[in-house]
């Protein structure tokens, strides 16, 4: 195969994982990274890095796109980001001694995971008695309605929340993706944050956790250029398109066909990675 | 709780927007130089990674000199990995800028919360620079 072929199949699968990680608040990586290992036998200390920059390309991405309107709880992704760069942090420097096999069973797992929780109903948590610290934390917020109007949410269980988040920034770490399945436990599950409060909140945080590890990455070289271009361009139109998108789209289908697809490659990568295949 | 979307919120809306532009042309240039010079020729082996080889760090990309005199000798991964540094640096503008917001809102807990955030992404990246 051509470098002119890779790249350009590169492009096109970037782009769609910068789509679907932007409509199911999922990032980039999370597609990036079997593309890259199972279609092409690409290391894993590659495909990490490729996620890297695919979780911040959708960050950014679609990022813009959210802050306009209002709905990021500012306040929340700051607070959890303390404990999401932490464990980014510590996921970077154990991600050195795991080798290929490991990594692809990690891995398999956080997908198990996600595409099960792509089932877990949501619920928009009305009327929730948000706890004394999260009150003093500022933690409460509002989020705009449909008519234009704001709604008033409050939420709990921050200590909770917050452990949670520094394993999601421990595996962000060593996967290079965003993790988001621990983001929506911890924040919709345990701390009750709207959903679409939890989602955008979510987006803005992988970027900056996927930063707290990045220099490292390319220092190492495991963010090589070749792989990285079309991952940048592509997983970044992707999510532009992507968070279009989401303002008028019901997504609730799309994630069940995606949890599906989710299993599968979940599957396969824990039996490969049992098997010593990688 | 800001009800309004502030200057501030918008500036980041528009420093997230340019930071991204700029990494995607950044890399563009360098993706497009990179195909006319190397487009035909055979797919590099990555299917084989090793922390200790240093053929697989070679300094026009891992480096941050070796990645700036790499703009300006055109070599395309050097402008590639630009790119993506640029984009590594828009989430951290974002920080940056939110820390302004909250000392301009005089909310000095989250002005400390968002240093420390700020302070955990410089020292691991200033750490291995050693």
């Amino acid at each position: 195969m051509t470098i002119l072929t890779f790249t350009l199949i590169m492009l096109l699968a970037a782009y769609g994982a910068g789509l679907l990680g932007s409509l199911t608040g999922l990032g980039g990586g999370v597609v990036v990274i079997p593309v890259l290992t199972l279609c092409f036998g690409v290391d894993f200390h590659y495909a990490v890095g490729a996620a890297l920059v695919a979780s911040i390309a959708t960050s950014s991405g679609s990022g813009s796109a959210y802050v306009k309107e209002g709905i990021t709880n500012i306040r929340l992704g700051m607070f959890l980001e303390i404990a999401t760069t932490l464990g980014a942090v510590a996921g970077a420097l154990v991600a050195v001694w795991l080798n290929n096999n490991v990594i692809a069973v990690i891995y398999g797992l956080v997908l198990i995971l996600t595409g099960t929780m792509q089932f877990v109903k949501k619920q928009d948590h009305t009327g929730i008695k948000g706890s004394e610290a999260a009150r003093r934390l500022k933690l409460f917020g509002t989020w705009p309605q449909k008519d234009g109007s704001e709604k008033a949410y409050e939420l709990k269980n921050v200590g909770r929340g917050f452990s949670v988040m520094g394993i999601a920034g421990m595996l962000s770490g060593i996967l290079g993706i965003g993790s988001g399945v621990l983001k929506v436990i911890a924040m919709d599950n345990m701390m009750k944050v709207p959903f679409k409060v939890s989602t955008t909140t979510s987006n803005f945080m992988m970027g900056v956790t996927a930063c707290a590890s990045a220099v490292v990455y390319i220092q190492r070289g495991n963010i090589v250029p070749g792989i990285a271009c079309p991952v940048l361009i592509g997983v970044l139109f992707g999510a532009l398109t992507g968070a279009r998108l989401l303002k008028r789209l019901d997504v609730r289908m799309l994630r069940k066909v995606f949890a599906i697809a989710v299993f599968m490659v979940a599957a396969n990568m824990i039996y490969m990675g049992l098997t010593g295949k990688f | 709780m800001a009800k309004k979307v502030s200057d501030l919120q918008l500036l980041i809306a528009h420093t997230l927007r340019l930071g991204v532009g700029l990494a995607a042309f950044i890399a563009a240039v360098g993706g497009i130089v990179y195909l006319i010079q190397h487009g035909a020729d055979a797919m590099p082996d990555y299917t084989r990674f090793s922390y200790t080889d240093p053929e697989f760090h070679p300094a026009d990309y891992t480096t941050l000199d070796g990645i700036l005199s790499g703009i300006g000798e055109m070599n395309s991964r050097s402008w590639i990995q630009t790119g993506v540094i640029v984009l590594i640096l828009t989430p951290v503008m974002r920080v940056v800028l939110s820390l302004f917001d909250f000392l301009r809102e005089r909310d000095w807990l989250y002005a400390v919360i968002t240093s420390v955030v700020l302070a955990v992404i410089i020292a691991n990246s200033l750490e291995f620079h050693l």
